[in-house]
Order: C-alpha cells, then sequence, then structure tokens
C-alpha cells in the first residue's frame, strides 16, 4: 500500500478548515505580561511548582482549555478569575503568543535519574502516549506538548485523570492512564520532563 | 496573582474535586485509534470552540441546484449542531465539547439575535421540544426546562429526568459514542440513539448500538432498532410515519469500507446488523460467521466515512414539487479516510412505496479536493415553517438558511 505519501499529503492539510482567524500573537504578548507571566514564567516556562509551562504548545490546545476553564468545565480555582468573560480573541491571541515562543524545560529543572527515566521511558510504548501526543511528543492541535514540561504538573495531572478528577476536552486520557500506580505515573512524568 | 492565593486555589480544587466514578479500564489504546494501521497518523480533526468572525463564514463557497440561495441565518455560536424549534419560533442547538445550548430568535427586522442559553453541561447535543418544554439530553443526562420561550434571558432550574431515562454513562460508553441526538415522534415518545461503546467490539447488544424511544417522563423504553452502530440523526416519515436514520459506519477497515447508510424502520426492534454485518458487506474481524441476509438492509448507502448526521424530510413549499418528503442529510465529513468524502447536504429520493432511488448531492462547495481541505461541517437541517432550509455548520459556528426563487 502506498499509504504513507497519500497520509503526508492529505492529513495534516486537511486538519485545518480552510479560513482561519487571524491571531495576533503581539496582542497577546502584551496580555500576558500582565495576566500569565506572574505563574507561567515571562518565558513561557514556568519556574513555579504545580504551574505548567505553556511555551511552544499547539495554539488550539491553549484556546481549548481557556475555553473549557471559561465554561465551567474544567475546574481550577486559580484560573477562574483570569477565564471568566475573557473574549473569544483574547483567548486566541493568547493562544498564538505562547505557540511563538520556544519551548523548553524549567529553569530548575532537577537531575536525571537514570533508572526512572529508564522506567518512565519504557511506559510510554504500551501505553500508546504517541497516538494521540505523536512519536515526538510535542502535541499537536488540541493535544499538548507533554515533554520537557514540570515534572510536578505532569505527576500531579495524570493521578488527576487516573482518578477521575479532571477530564480533558475528551475522557481519552483518563482512560490512558487508568490502573497507573503512584511509581508509574512519577516515572512517566520523570521521563516527560527529561525529553527536550 | 500572589502565590499564596494560588496555593489557596490548589487546596480549594483539592477539597473541592468532584467523585467521579472510576471508570472500569478501558483498552488504553484511545477509542477512536483502536485498529489503526502501523504508520497511519490519521485523527479525527479538532473541533473550533472561539467565534468564527462574520466575514470569515464561508456562504460563499456553498453551492445549490439553479434557483437556491444560501444566507446566513445565525452565526457567532461555536460548535453549533442539533436544532430544534419552539411553538413560538425561537430555534434552540445544541453542541458538544463547548457544553453550550444556544437560543436563536428574529428580530422585527428579520434579523436574528443569539443567546448562550445553557453552559457547562456535558456534550448537550440531544434536543426535543414539546409543548413549551425543551428537553436536553447531554450524555446521560436528561434535563427538561418548562416555558423556556418566556424565560429565555433567564432559563429556569431544570426538572431532572436522568433517572428516568437510565440512559448509560460516558464511563460505560467508554468515552465512545456517548452523545445523544433525540426527536419526537409522532406518536409523542422521544426517540434517541444509544451508540456503541467502541468503534467496533463484540457489546451488549441489548445495550448498545441501538435507536430507543422513551415517553416524555422517561418510562416505557422501547427498542426500535438494535445493530445501528452510532445514528446522530433521525426523523419520521411525514405519511408513513416511519422512523428513518442515519448510521454511522465503523473506522478502520479501509477507505471505501464499510459505507454510512440510512436506516428504515420497518417495524420496531429490526436489527440492522452491526458489529456483524451492514447491508451485505460482513465485517473483516467481527462478522462471527453471521450471514448477512440474517439482517435488516440498509435503505440506501451514503459513503464511505462520510459521516451522515442530522436528517429531515422537507415537508415545506418553497421548495420544488420534486423535494416533498424526501430526505435532506447532513454528512459532517470524513476524518478515518486519505481523502476527504461528505461536508456537503445529500438528498435521498424516495419512490411512491418508500424506497430510495437515488442519493444526489444538494449543498456542495465546502470541500476542497484539490487541496484536501474543508470549510465547514454541516451537521443538521432543519426545515422552517416558511419552507426554508436551515443548515447548521459546526466548524464555523454558524447556521446557513437556503431559499428557492423559482
Amino acid at each position: 500500500m502506498r499509504l504513507a505519501g497519500l497520509l503526508a499529503a492529505a492529513l495534516f492539510g486537511a486538519a485545518a478548515a480552510f479560513p482561519a482567524a487571524a491571531q495576533d500573537a503581539a496582542r497577546g504578548a502584551e496580555m500576558a505580561a500582565h495576566r500569565c507571566a506572574n505563574c507561567h514564567g515571562d518565558d513561557g516556562r514556568s519556574r513555579m511548582e504545580g504551574i505548567p509551562s505553556l511555551a511552544g504548545q499547539p495554539a488550539l490546545f491553549i484556546t481549548t482549555q481557556m475555553i473549557l476553564f471559561r465554561e465551567g468545565l474544567r475546574q481550577v480555582p486559580a484560573m477562574v478569575a483570569f477565564a471568566e468573560g475573557l473574549p473569544d480573541r483574547d483567548i486566541e491571541d493568547l493562544a498564538a503568543h505562547f505557540a511563538s515562543l520556544p519551548p523548553g524545560p524549567p529553569e530548575d529543572r532537577p537531575a536525571r535519574d537514570p533508572a526512572l527515566f529508564a522506567a518512565g521511558q519504557a511506559l510510554i510504548g504500551p501505553r500508546n502516549c504517541a497516538v494521540c501526543h505523536l512519536p515526538s511528543l510535542a502535541g499537536r492541535e488540541q493535544v499538548p506538548r507533554i515533554i520537557g514540561q514540570r515534572e510536578d504538573f505532569l505527576a500531579r495531572t495524570m493521578a488527576e485523570y487516573r482518578d477521575g478528577v479532571r477530564v480533558g476536552a475528551d475522557s481519552q486520557m483518563n482512560g490512558a492512564v487508568v490502573g497507573l500506580s503512584d511509581p508509574q505515573l512519577a516515572a512517566l512524568a520523570h521521563y516527560l520532563s527529561q525529553r527536550d | 496573582m500572589s502565590s499564596r492565593r494560588i496555593l489557596l486555589g490548589f487546596a480549594a480544587a483539592l477539597l473541592a474535586a468532584p467523585a467521579v466514578a472510576q471508570a472500569p479500564a478501558p483498552a488504553p489504546v484511545p477509542g477512536w485509534a483502536v485498529g489503526r494501521p502501523e504508520g497511519s497518523t490519521l485523527a479525527p480533526h479538532a473541533a473550533r470552540l472561539t467565534v468564527t468572525p462574520l466575514d470569515q463564514v464561508p456562504v460563499g463557497a456553498i453551492r445549490l441546484p439553479p434557483g437556491f440561495q444560501a444566507e446566513v441565518f445565525a452565526h457567532g455560536m461555536p460548535g453549533v449542531r442539533a436544532i430544534a424549534e419552539g411553538p413560538n419560533g425561537t430555534l434552540f442547538a445544541g453542541t458538544r465539547a463547548i457544553g453550550r445550548v444556544y437560543a436563536i430568535t428574529r428580530n422585527p427586522d428579520g434579523t436574528t439575535r443569539t443567546r448562550t442559553l445553557l453552559q457547562g453541561l456535558a456534550q448537550p447535543n440531544g434536543l426535543v421540544m414539546i409543548g413549551n418544554s425543551l428537553y436536553v439530553f447531554a450524555v446521560n443526562r436528561v434535563l427538561r426546562y418548562d416555558n423556556i420561550e418566556a424565560n429565555l434571558d433567564n432559563p429556569p432550574a431544570p426538572v431532572d429526568l436522568t433517572a428516568a431515562f437510565a440512559l448509560p454513562t460516558e464511563q460505560e460508553h467508554g468515552g465512545n459514542h456517548h452523545w445523544k441526538f433525540a426527536t419526537l415522534g409522532p406518536d409523542g415518545r422521544i426517540y434517541t440513539n444509544v451508540g456503541v461503546n467502541c468503534n467496533v467490539c463484540d457489546t451488549d447488544r441489548d445495550k448498545f448500538a441501538l435507536l430507543v424511544s422513551f415517553n416524555p417522563d422517561g418510562s416505557g423504553r422501547r427498542i426500535e432498532a438494535r445493530g445501528v452502530r452510532n445514528s446522530v440523526g433521525m426523523a419520521h416519515h411525514p405519511v408513513t410515519r416511519e422512523l428513518w436514520a442515519t448510521n454511522h459506519g465503523r473506522d478502520w477497515a479501509g477507505n471505501d469500507t464499510p459505507e454510512d447508510s440510512l436506516v428504515r424502520v420497518r417495524r420496531s426492534g429490526e436489527d440492522f446488523g452491526f458489529p456483524y454485518c451492514l447491508g451485505t458487506w460482513a465485517d473483516p474481524q467481527y462478522n462471527r460467521g453471521r450471514n448477512c441476509s440474517e439482517f435488516s438492509q440498509p435503505a440506501a448507502l451514503l459513503g464511505p466515512h462520510t459521516a451522515v448526521l442530522g436528517m429531515r424530510f422537507y415537508t415545506g413549499t418553497m421548495f420544488p414539487e420534486q423535494y416533498r418528503n424526501q430526505i435532506f442529510i447532513a454528512r459532517r465529513g470524513s476524518w478515518n479516510r486519505e481523502r476527504l468524502s461528505g461536508y456537503d447536504v445529500v438528498v435521498a429520493q424516495l419512490d411512491a412505496q418508500g424506497n430510495v432511488t437515488r442519493v444526489e448531492e444538494f449543498l456542495t462547495g465546502l470541500r476542497d479536493d484539490a487541496n484536501q481541505r474543508f470549510a465547514d461541517r454541516p451537521v443538521e437541517v432543519h426545515v422552517l415553517r416558511d419552507g426554508s432550509m436551515l443548515v447548521s455548520g459546526e466548524q464555523m459556528g454558524a447556521i446557513y438558511r437556503i431559499t428557492y426563487r423559482r
């Protein structure tokens, strides 16, 4: 089958509807400096425990999550005041800004633990992470970049999915981490956070 | 924001976390990707949840037969899908990911006003109007909003009918095909779908892959059709009162197989064969030695992976006589196929016996074959009292109105 070539041509081109709204990353940068930088970092790389890095995330991922916050479908109290009533244009501009920033690990990333790293790496295939997050684990569209993310944030987020206290735009992540132990989540979080 | 406030926020989040029951362990492969061949990167298209400005709503791309025109009826409603109409002419529109129900009213000058009527619901796609009450089907939750048209700015607290309907939960569906379409039958019953809890599997055929009907209070559940993988559109024939429905074929069994289909239910409880067969097509993995002639045959095949959604019989008088009592069907468009299919509205033409004689294109222009892109995704069709037809475009959050002038 000559699937591969056709697929490459068909897919990601097809995924986007043709008229795209004009997002203004510069306007987003200005808003982010006042609203987001304190916690998420002025370069979009969080230095704060439990707060995710947003630099280099797919724009549609940020947009989707902000809308889930605004609509009350994803509940994080710290985000309520920032998302409440936020116009779509502001959300899209913020998303364009963060998507344009070069991704990278937080400054305070701890040293790699080779055994934990290997244990985490061994779970990536069996848990089918690459199916949605792509083999690079850099995400696409509404699916986030998970490499280089803060380890503490990844561990907590996966535990929330596992324990059914968080859903995403759909419930795929709840299924992906179901049944994993805390040490397994710790290993996955370590591996992902250490990948560049 | 201070870090103290953040810490408080996290503490509150932990305390306030809703106690959602742990799902039974599903396969770790996401449902949509079960059976995906090695190397394929096909995946569902992401929804757009933000407002598309009017000047970017692609009404100009729409092509129709001679004499028909398309205009933007309402816009600025991200994710707009199913449509129900109140006795005073208010249009209600459901959504999936954005969790909203919209209300659209007409201003004296003929323009429309849109409101976000309800928010924060789980995939409130199924809407039924009975008298002055709006029924909202949000996965397994069933909520009834009484006297809704008089309270569009301040909707009342709903009557919760979830327990009475007892539909399978999102957890029971494993996150697959759990959103609902719902419509009112000529017998006063509510008709809805219970989609299959997987892409394709040996499922509980009394619980999933069904068309079911209920009394409006949730009692009297009756299986109308079995072995229907997932229907997100149905309607009753205006003369024969038979139930017709659209049905999505499974994924990952080839670019051209199986086809999506149109189902005609001649008697309650008919079996349309999923997962064993679709028409004469035997499933390559789940046929289980069944002869496809055991099962009811679809009334028409509607193209591979076209994602057939809303369907309505044309009961108006504005369109030419040839369209009377024919079925308009929205095809939302494919993702599980190398080349795009669907992204249009077709008409299934019926003869006097109710057999489909042909399926022809009606609304096209939203699929760009040369560049493999799409401009919008038609989800619902709705016939207005003046005989014009509404078509909802989920991707661009717009409702188009189709009129005819000879």
